[in-house]
């Protein structure tokens, strides 16, 4: 038998960057995919001009809406709260089955979910979905305007 | 392992004692300005106040697992394949993993206080949770049995390809319609709306943070090199061992 040491064949140096340029693109792939054509699919809300023209947005089904309480509409009786949702010049009557409490006010974005019932968005859950601007409280200003979100809207 | 764990010097520095220091006394002012200085919000009230704790611990989260990937990618791409860029890595990782812990828990927090609600499945959540479920998974590769070569190879990729989610994860309030709030400070506009002591808080919070990150990454990677050489250590006591029975019998 032949123990002498064998003459090791030409290793190929190995290509370091060709898995790294191979996961980059299969990320990026898969970044193109769900910003460009999810995009429906992940929306969390339609807004209020959307309602049955949209796409997922029909008027039959359980909807998230979002648009903004508008001033001078909010009323609370009955243990009910409904208020004039608006966005983009088209609005739509919402009652919803409580007190929302926390920061909901006038003049401040909302999501609401329910559904479209006789011309009526009949609401069991409403979010409030608060801006990025950060302002701070300024007690005479509210005094005047009676809503701190109206405050911000007027400036 | 602990005998060679013992025997070997503390893990902290003049460089680390004074980042320590450093990121106490800032994270002091944090306290007391978010607390008692900043004024309340207009609209959020006193709730704003998790905002100083909320975006500083997600900024150190992006910052942490893009120091991850970018000391992944030295060890891929250098000749050496020097362990250090391995060690900083998983270090920057587990650090910025309890950060996104942070940024989920306060954000759910304020979440329940402003929206109505501790959680929902919108987009800029989801995309955070995901981050966070992927790099607890990166953590998990790192802990897979092989030597630390292949930790440090298995764990790189992961890495590089994790990333790529980060951006996602900022810009899913652009992409798509969430319930978050888009940004304030990283606006394409440019244009901060936000009092001047709540920014300056801000800011404070965010230089403490990456004080903490700095000093919590020192110290983990080098806790990482003492394992590595007890590991090796009591690797080469074993193989000692084993030689030495087969030499009496």
């Amino acid at each position: 038998m032949d123990l002498s040491p064998r003459a090791s064949e030409p290793s190929r140096k190995p290509r370091r960057w060709l898995p790294i340029i191979l996961l980059s693109l299969v990320g990026v792939g898969g970044i193109v995919i769900v910003t460009q054509f999810l995009t429906s699919a992940i929306d969390y809300y339609c807004n209020v001009d959307e309602i049955g023209v949209r796409s997922g947005c029909e008027e039959s089904t359980r909807l998230r809406v979002q648009g903004t309480v508008e001033q001078g509409s909010l009323q609370k009786s009955d243990g009910k709260t409904s208020f004039v949702m608006t966005f983009n010049n088209k609005s739509i009557d919402v009652v919803y089955a409580g007190d929302p409490g926390g920061v909901f006010q006038e003049c401040i974005s909302v999501v609401a979910h329910g559904r479209m019932i006789d011309s009526t968005f009949e609401s069991n859950r409403i979010e409030v979905k608060h801006s990025n601007e950060y302002e701070e409280k300024n007690a005479d200003r509210l005094d005047s305007s009676g809503s701190a979100a109206c405050s911000q809207v007027q400036g | 392992m602990s005998q060679v764990l013992q025997r070997t010097s503390p893990t902290g520095t003049r460089t680390t004692k004074v980042i320590g220091a450093l990121a106490l006394l800032v994270m002091a002012w944090v306290v007391v300005s978010g607390l008692i200085l900043t004024p309340q919000d207009v609209v959020q009230g006193e709730s704003v106040r998790i905002m100083y704790v909320h975006v500083p611990s997600a900024w150190i989260a992006y910052l942490a697992f893009i120091f991850t990937a970018v000391a992944s990618a030295s060890w891929l791409i250098s000749k050496k394949h020097s362990m250090g860029f391995d060690r900083f890595a998983g270090a920057s990782a587990e650090v910025g993993v309890m950060f996104m812990a942070i940024t989920l828990i306060t954000g759910s927090l304020w979440g329940r206080l402003t929206w109505g609600e501790f959680w929902q499945w919108d987009p800029r959540l989801t995309t955070t949770a995901f981050l966070f479920v992927t790099y607890v998974g990166y953590l998990a590769v790192r802990r897979l049995e092989g030597s630390v070569e292949q930790r440090a190879r298995r764990s790189a990729v992961v890495a590089m390809l994790a990333v790529l989610e980060i951006p996602l994860v900022h810009f899913s309030v652009v992409l798509w319609r969430s319930l978050h709030q888009g940004a304030t400070v990283l606006n394409p506009n440019g244009d901060v709306k936000m009092d001047d002591l709540m920014l300056f808080t801000l800011f404070s919070g965010v230089v403490g943070f990456t004080l903490v990150f700095v000093w919590l990454v020192l110290h983990r990677q080098r806790t990482m090199l003492l394992v590595d050489i007890a590991n090796r250590q009591g690797l080469d006591a074993a193989i000692a061992a084993r030689q030495t029975e087969s030499l009496v019998k």
